[in-house]
């Protein structure tokens, strides 16, 4: 029985193969200009304004949406879905539990992920949009609820958008797999 | 022949391996987010699934050969092996007077009827005529279709599936089986021939 059981963590398969250098050169471009456009329209057209378009789970989803395009995870439904449903659900746990940050932030997580898999829009760098509801500071808190439509649900959109003008060029490439 | 002396179990082991999944995940371009042993056990079930929906929705109807000959119960054994002969088949229904499928006639039943011992073997037939002992079968010859026949004759509906007849041919070890209506009648016969056909997922083989 026990020896079963660490048998297990040996494993049981090798890693999928490479990807070949195109896809590489891709998954950069769309990753590139995705994470460009947030972040200019942060930087140069809300600073100072107390709103921000960028948050950091949207490096996670770069991952997935320009560089992991098959993958269900990175399909439009769960980019949007998976964000936008975690951005409330971070956002309700943080008012109820404030100022227990360790509970908000535990509830937040884990709840999106829950809501993710009832609504097959499981998309990992969810479960980071809620806990930046969390512990994202006074910045963040003061959004309330906006938080999930800015940057959250918008900045995604905008991501979604470079995905699907960046992925779709080359040959080898198309994307998404599905809207619904 | 009979060549299935031991049953063997079915080929089930000759299976995907982990080194088929590596290539073929290969042929894909871009970044597949999945284990080859994840994709392997989809393959698998997959797989099973398409066999068996093949071999449940495909009937005795659809791959039994519908031109077939039979013999009455009193036809000597002469004109039996005459028109095995002359038709090139290895086994004939034989029917009631009233059409109705009583037993089937094989060249095994022929070859244990012949010999003095019991040979179903083919070989172990010729065996015996080259000791010399005599190919001396022949009181057979006035004998009819009813003395040797393989009776009750197992026997399937036309609406049996694929699935069903290849486990009688494996369970009974028999290599044909006449496909009645409800009442009885002969309407074809299916062999294992049929079946292999029925197997090729394409209908047809890959060239």
């Amino acid at each position: 029985m026990l020896r079963d059981y660490f048998k297990k963590m040996r494993g049981v398969t090798k890693s999928p193969p490479a990807v070949n250098l195109s896809e590489i050169m891709w998954s950069w471009i769309g990753a590139f200009l995705g994470i460009t456009i947030v972040a200019l329209v942060s930087y140069k057209v809300l600073e100072g304004k107390g709103l921000t378009m960028i948050i950091g789970s949207f490096g996670a989803s770069a991952v997935l949406i320009y560089g992991a395009i098959k993958s269900p995870l990175a399909q439009p439904r769960n980019l949007l879905g998976g964000h936008i449903f975690s951005a409330v659900i971070g956002v309700t746990s943080y008012q109820l539990f404030n100022p227990h940050i360790w509970l908000a932030a535990a509830v937040a997580v884990s709840t999106s992920i829950a809501l993710m898999h009832a609504t097959k829009t499981l998309h990992p760098p969810g479960g980071a949009t809620a806990l930046i509801a969390v512990i994202g500071g006074e910045s963040v808190y003061k959004l309330g609820y906006l938080y999930a439509i800015i940057p959250t649900a918008v900045g995604a959109s905008i991501m979604l958008i470079v995905a699907l003008l960046v992925n779709n060029i080359p040959r080898s490439r198309r994307y998404p797999e599905f809207w619904l | 022949m009979d060549e299935m002396k031991e049953k063997k179990d079915l080929p089930l082991n000759i299976e995907i391996s982990d080194d088929d999944i590596y290539e073929a995940m290969k042929n894909i371009p871009g970044y597949l987010d999945i284990t080859p042993a994840d994709l392997k056990e989809i393959y698998k079930f997959a797989y099973r699934h398409a066999l068996q929906r093949i071999t449940q929705s495909v009937k005795a109807h659809d791959i039994m050969t519908k031109r077939v000959f039979s013999v009455e119960k009193d036809t000597l054994l002469k004109e039996v092996a005459e028109l095995m002969a002359k038709e090139k088949i290895s086994g004939i229904p034989v029917l009631e007077e009233d059409g109705n499928v009583t037993g089937v006639i094989s060249e095994k039943d022929f070859l244990s009827s012949m010999g003095s011992e019991d040979k179903t073997h083919f070989m172990a037939f010729i065996a015996e005529c080259l000791q010399g002992e005599g190919c001396a079968a022949f009181p057979v010859s006035l004998q009819k279709a009813e003395d040797i026949m393989t009776s009750p004759a197992i026997i399937v509906r036309e609406d049996a599936t694929v699935f069903e007849i290849s486990n009688i041919f494996f369970l009974k070890n028999i290599n044909r089986v006449p496909v009645t209506d409800r009442e009885g009648k002969l309407l074809g016969i299916v062999s294992r021939a049929d079946i292999v056909r029925a197997s090729m997922l394409t209908g047809k083989p890959l060239s």
